[in-house]
């Protein structure tokens, strides 16, 4: 049975004003479970801008698979607001883009390859720990659900180290592309993981997940060598925190309105299918 | 009256009468029901975590080989519509499960060797 889907659906409280049977505004949790959710479905678009144009074929069906993973984690992670008095769908569909809570990494395309491997072991990487510091909390949905997205994303990690090492074993100028576009990405990533915020400090107090230093200490473990590669040391990046947006969990800005139509799927409302 | 389900499975005429074991029946029936990718049943690539039937209600605890999997709605609606066609059964409730996660070792002996017979290894 086919239902065409309103282009407007009543508003949510986190995408807009009053919507009656759900909470005005978003608490710690629910924040949180939408700062890995959206960057997730971001994360998402931005593989899936090089399933054609990456260096080979097989890289391509790696980004391919990449982008389906990261949907299908943000699919559940989406779905966990229903717990919470959210409507999954009306949260997936209807948010402007400053309502989005994603990284800030992946408020523009990639610009090269070198971004796309870069982004593989910062960003996934931060949302990996992420993760896992979710699944080891008392969130019951989070204990049932992460860790099977954690063994999808060990994949990610082995395409992310094996490209990040190659390109920066290689050296020259594919090299300094790649420690440029981690450069670029690192202190707003480390906002992002490492929040300093009271709403983070709530949903550590609320679910019992990592303090932000265990966090660090375990990004730090997952893609310090890597970044070696190129000489970047964590110790030596400082959290980019101007400007830093306490209700959305991230810093400045927001993801651009040709991804946000992609994530909201603007342009296939019609087709969807209840 | 066989069933199609997916195009390729043909599914057994329902039970006329209510069973003694109504598990042990829904897991027959479910062992009907194929992968849409993968030719073996739901049963046997070990999706099925659980089946339980009480007061005419059958309910199945199902996972999915991957958080992305493409098929899950065609999986969940012919696990739904397989079941359902029994007589005895009045309603249906699929509880999608993700503990502990699917990986290849759940997948049966059986499964296995029908695999192995079309080349896939697993």
């Amino acid at each position: 049975m086919t239902a065409g889907r309103e282009s407007a659906r009543p508003g949510n409280g986190i995408g807009s004003a009053e919507a009656p049977g759900v909470p005005s505004e978003p608490g710690p949790l629910a924040r949180h479970i939408l700062s890995l959710a959206d960057t997730k479905r971001l994360l998402g678009i931005r593989y899936s801008d090089w399933l054609l144009g990456s260096p080979s074929l097989e890289t391509g069906i790696a980004a391919s698979s990449m982008a389906q993973d990261e949907w299908g984690h943000a699919r559940l992670l989406y779905s966990m607001l229903k717990r919470l008095g959210f409507d999954p769908v009306a949260v997936e569909q209807d948010r402007p883009a400053d309502r989005y809570y994603s990284a800030p990494a992946l408020d523009a395309p990639f610009p090269d390859w070198a971004a796309f491997v870069a982004a593989t072991v910062v960003v996934d990487g931060a949302l990996a720990v992420a993760l896992e510091s979710f699944s080891h909390g008392n969130f019951a949905l989070a204990r049932s659900r992460v860790p099977k997205m954690l063994a999808e994303e060990e994949y990610h990690r082995q395409f992310g180290a094996a490209w990040f090492a190659r390109l920066a074993g290689a050296g020259g100028e594919g090299a300094e592309h790649l420690e440029r576009a981690a450069r670029a990405m690192l202190p707003a990533t480390l906002a992002w993981l490492l929040p300093d915020d009271s709403a983070y400090e709530a949903v550590v107090a609320e679910c019992d997940i990592w303090e932000a230093d265990r966090v660090g200490e375990r990004y730090r473990d997952r893609v310090g060598a890597a970044l070696g590669g190129v000489g970047i040391r964590l110790e030596e990046i400082r959290p980019a925190r101007e400007g830093w947006d306490s209700e959305r969990r991230r810093g400045p800005g927001a993801p651009g309105k040709e991804a946000v139509e992609r994530a909201r799927g603007d342009r296939n409302r019609a087709l969807f299918v209840e | 009256m066989p069933h199609a389900s997916g195009g390729r499975d043909r599914w057994s005429t329902p039970l006329a009468e209510p069973p003694e074991d109504g598990d042990a029946a829904l897991r027959a029936a479910l062992g009907e029901v194929l992968d849409p990718e993968l030719p073996i049943s739901v049963m046997d690539l070990g999706l099925v975590y659980g089946v339980a039937f009480e007061h005419g209600t059958a309910r199945v605890d199902l996972t999915f080989t991957a958080t992305a999997c493409p098929c899950m709605d065609f999986i969940k609606q012919d696990v739904h519509d397989r079941i359902a066609m029994e007589p005895w059964v009045e309603a249906v409730e699929i509880n999608e499960v993700w503990d502990p996660p699917w990986t290849t070792a759940r997948i049966s002996h059986a499964g296995r060797r029908k695999l192995r017979t079309l080349g896939v290894g697993v």
